[in-house]
């Protein structure tokens, strides 16, 4: 990259804030959980817990994964359906015609690539097809385990409802069967793929001044896959 | 790009510990 590096605070700052307010509200999700988790424990007869049991049950993780899980599962489609779906005079989109994996000339793939590519885009083979696709195939894989994580911990907090409500605990692929696995996954998905499907039209008509994620304000609304 | 490396790795670093964390939560069946 050839920026000039403004120091590591300056550098980082998206990445940074961002990591920074996740822990935040992951802090509140803590606080305010464990109040619920015991509002509903005084009403069924039982003993509140602390802080820290609530952080460390299976109560806490699979609400922490069902939402994690969302988020992936949205880049992961977003990131595969918009090599080949446009939106015409979107800005999240590519423009009309360009749609597909692109030649290696546009994509600077192989003898295409530049001097300072990475290796991986430049050597061939089995290596540039994976590094060509590394994003998405992160963003898959995270999605898949963050899943299965939410279901692990689903299934345990899902049997400890059971046995507090004096019902039979379910094995694990009864519970990939069960009613709330199922509610806890498509409430998620359903808002994801609303709030993609809104940014990629809103982003046609509206603008935000200085963001990469809008067209430039002066843009016309005709205009496909331009940033600014 | 040495100090974005570090902030790469951090995050994935965290993501899979979440994920493990969670698992393991569950797998003892807290």
């Amino acid at each position: 990259m050839s920026e000039k590096s403004r120091g590591f605070l300056r550098d980082n700052a998206l990445s940074l804030t961002f990591g920074a307010v996740f822990l935040a509200t992951l802090v509140g999700q803590a606080l305010s959980g464990v109040a619920d988790f015991n509002a509903q424990q005084i009403a069924d007869g039982l003993e509140p817990v602390s802080l820290g049991e609530y952080v460390t049950s299976s109560s806490f993780g699979v609400d922490v994964m069902e939402n994690w899980q969302s988020e992936y599962l949205q880049f992961f489609l977003y990131i595969f359906a918009t090599v080949w779906l446009v939106q015409r005079g979107s800005s999240e989109s590519k423009k009309p015609g360009e749609e597909g994996p692109e030649s290696d000339k546009e994509q600077k793939v192989g003898r295409h690539a530049d001097e300072d590519s990475p290796a991986w885009a430049r050597i061939g083979g089995w290596r540039t097809a994976v590094y060509g696709r590394s994003l998405g195939l992160l963003m898959g894989a995270l999605f898949l385990l963050t899943w299965a994580a939410s279901s692990i911990a689903g299934w345990a907090a899902y049997n400890g409802d059971q046995l507090g409500n004096r019902e039979d605990p379910v094995s694990y692929l009864g519970y990939l069967g069960a009613a709330d696995f199922w509610n806890r996954s498509f409430q998620n998905w359903q808002s994801e793929m609303l709030a993609v499907g809104s940014m990629a039209v809103f982003a046609v008509y509206l603008r935000q001044r200085g963001s990469p994620e809008s067209k430039p304000v002066g843009a016309p609304h005709a205009v496909t896959g331009q940033t600014g | 790009m040495r100090n974005v490396r570090a902030v790469f790795w951090l995050y994935l670093v965290v993501i899979i510990v979440g994920i493990a964390y969670a698992i393991a939560l569950g797998l003892a069946g807290r």
